[in-house]
């Protein structure tokens, strides 16, 4: 019945075209990012360890740095699109973005406070930044509420930005107070997915399922609501519900990919923002493309930071930084902000 | 009558302002990690007494709580010049973005060539060119109202992106000459940008004062503005100007320290209400606030250091949320 009616709206366009050129750049982007990196095996190179050929050192480069990244990197840039599709459907706000309304400076704050008490392994480090995550989603949805911010758009996305701020302040003191926590975290704050091993990802990959399912139970009820409220009960919908259980998604995306790759800003806002210029309002159509430009994007991000700095590296929240803003800076821009 | 008793009111905010400035500047003088008691502090100041508190007190806290002074000065004066210019009070220097392109353009000084003056030119080239940006971007659309804020926070965001940019691509010395700017510290002043920072503050206070009777004008809409006999442009060029310079030097001197410039002119404005832009009390009470924020980031976790910027981040921060979160903000939109 939903899937008629949105069909039909003049504003929806078809996937057909946008998703298999969204396919074909993710796979570009992944070849791209085994072939290129800031250690000395250059594309030729790695070319010939793909056919099977190649020294033991370009070996060991791409199979086992390059390619445990490329999947961190795919599984980040995933997380995150969707998370950012997902909450600026859920607070109708075209900036709505983990990064900037805070839920990523939630994560790394719990997670900073977790090492700073004492923790430390892997698996604990996924489950807080979730925790952490979700707090950060609770502060939106409760922003959402007040009279102040509900009425502009912008005014939230400032209370964000301001709440971000905050956290990554504190989580500064607690570095400074702490060398050994300021040691563990310092590279991964600044988001970065440079060093992490399968295990990381492997840790991470339990609860993303679980949000992945979650998304598509949502997905639907989710497009209906944005048809307002009362649209949605007589469709049949639980407005509550569905409400915390996007929130639930978003957290378990967020938290995980911050467990990965660091507070990463702007990654959620940029991917959706493309989705949505080709596929039109519909939130089903936005995930479908979200799937294949999220990694995409992050691919890019992250061949870009080992390439320009090299032979060092960028950190990765660098190049989405630099990425995003511009993004930001035309959707602020635009004469009359894309309604959700 | 009550002309009259504004004249007193005014007179007696800013002597509050200057009792609780001094008040700062002395404890930041006497405590620390080797405590001057009270009489002896005089002594010190004087040349005279405990040759141990006397290099404490004139060596090293004497300039930095000079330099913290000034650039808390400097800082909020800017800000209430960018508030009253594009009549918004989130329109801070830290807020949209300027003092990060001062970083980000006094960093790519240090990185690149190492001349002691260059951070100060080079940061009024970056406030300079992002208050073009903010002012520019805003356009037809006006600088009330929050869109024009969220603009210059993606003008901060991609000058922050490049200062990292550079300071993960040079060595590790220049990288550390030039960390303390991305923090906002008082630790790593130069004496010289110290000194062009008191010679640009005293003009920059000046002109503002030159300005006063036009800026106060500007309190009203642009019709009434004009009808007083103020010329919009102008005023509103030489005020950006103004706040540029100040803000590009005390970047030069301390890095970007955020909220001086938000908290500094809104709690002058309480302490006044005269219906006139509130200048000279604004540069005082962000002197007091940058030097009480410092000592406390001195004394709290003492003997670790905090840099100031992330204590005026930690204080600011609950009081820029507060002002979004009310239904309805007093000067805004």
């Amino acid at each position: 019945m939903t899937d008629y009616a949105c069909q039909r709206t003049p504003a929806s366009r078809a996937l057909v075209p946008p998703l298999p050129v969204a396919v074909f750049f993710v796979l570009a982007a992944a070849l791209a990012s085994l072939l290129w990196g800031a250690g000395p095996v250059g594309a030729v190179e790695a070319l010939q360890v793909m056919t099977g050929q190649g020294s033991e050192e370009a070996r060991f480069v791409v199979m086992e740095l390059r390619l445990p990244r490329l999947a961190t990197a795919m599984a980040t840039g995933l997380a995150l699109a969707i998370a950012g599709a997902l909450l600026q459907a859920l607070t109708r706000n075209p900036l709505a973005e983990p990064g900037l309304l805070g839920v990523s400076g939630g994560s790394a704050f719990a997670v900073t406070l977790a090492i700073l008490l004492g923790a430390s392994s892997a698996t604990m480090t996924t489950l807080v930044a979730q925790a952490g995550a979700l707090a950060g989603c609770a502060l939106v949805m409760l922003a959402t509420r007040s009279r102040g911010l509900a009425a502009d758009p912008v005014r939230l996305v400032l209370a964000g930005a301001t709440v971000t701020g905050l956290l990554l302040s504190l989580t500064s003191v607690m570095m400074l107070a702490d060398q050994r926590a300021a040691d563990e975290v310092r590279f991964w704050i600044t988001g970065s997915i440079a060093g992490t091993s399968l295990a990381d990802l492997v840790a991470v990959l339990p609860s993303m399922a679980v949000a992945g399912v979650l998304v598509v139970i949502v997905a639907s009820p989710l497009a209906a609501l944005s048809l307002g409220e009362r649209a949605a009960m007589g469709l049949g919908h639980r407005p509550g519900r569905i409400r915390a259980l996007v929130v639930v998604a978003v957290a378990l995306l967020v938290g995980g990919a911050t467990a990965l790759a660091g507070p990463l800003v702007f990654a959620g806002l940029v991917v959706p923002f493309i989705a949505r210029a080709l596929a039109g309002p519909d939130i089903r159509k936005t995930l479908w493309l979200c799937l294949p430009i999220g990694p995409g994007m992050i691919l890019v991000a992250d061949t870009l930071a080992r390439v320009i700095g090299a032979p060092a590296e960028l950190p990765l929240g660098v190049i989405t930084a630099m990425l995003g803003a511009p993004v930001l800076l035309i959707i602020v821009r635009s004469r009359r902000m894309p309604a959700l | 009558m009550t002309e009259l008793l504004i004249q007193h009111r005014n007179i007696a905010a800013t002597l509050a302002l200057v009792a609780a400035l001094s008040l700062a500047m002395a404890m930041s003088l006497a405590l620390g990690t080797v405590s001057v008691p009270l009489d002896g502090l005089w002594d010190a100041l004087t040349g005279q007494g405990n040759a141990m508190h006397r290099f404490v007190v004139q060596e090293l806290r004497l300039p930095r709580v000079l330099a913290g002074a000034l650039t808390g000065a400097a800082f909020a004066l800017a800000g209430c010049l960018m508030q009253t210019v594009a009549r918004n009070r989130l329109a801070t220097p830290g807020i949209i973005g300027i003092d990060n392109a001062a970083t980000a353009f006094a960093v790519a000084s240090v990185v690149g060539t190492g001349i002691s003056l260059a951070p100060s030119a080079m940061a009024l080239g970056g406030a300079a060119t992002a208050t073009a940006l903010a002012f520019g971007l805003a356009g037809a659309n006006g600088t009330r109202g929050y869109r024009f804020i969220i603009a210059g926070l993606g003008i901060g965001a991609i000058a922050g992106a490049v200062t990292q940019v550079m300071l993960s691509r040079v060595a590790i010395d220049a990288a550390n000459a030039a960390f303390p700017w991305t923090v906002g510290s008082l630790n790593a002043r130069s004496a010289t940008a110290v000194s062009v920072l008191a010679a640009g503050l005293v003009a920059g206070w000046m002109a503002a004062l030159l300005l006063g009777r036009s800026l106060n004008t500007l309190q009203f809409s642009d019709p009434v503005a004009i009808n007083l006999g103020t010329r919009l442009k102008r005023v509103r060029a030489l005020s950006l100007a103004c706040a540029v310079l100040l803000t590009g030097l005390a970047v030069a001197v301390a890095g970007p320290v955020g909220m001086v410039a938000l908290l500094a002119p809104e709690l002058a404005r309480a302490l006044c209400r005269s219906g006139r832009v509130p200048l000279t009390a604004s540069a005082l009470a962000g002197a007091g606030f940058m030097v009480t924020a410092d000592l406390v980031g001195r004394l709290l976790l003492a003997p670790l250091e905090l840099p100031v910027g992330l204590i005026t981040a930690i204080v600011g921060a609950p009081y820029l949320i507060w002002i979004l979160v009310k239904p309805s903000s007093r000067s805004l939109t």
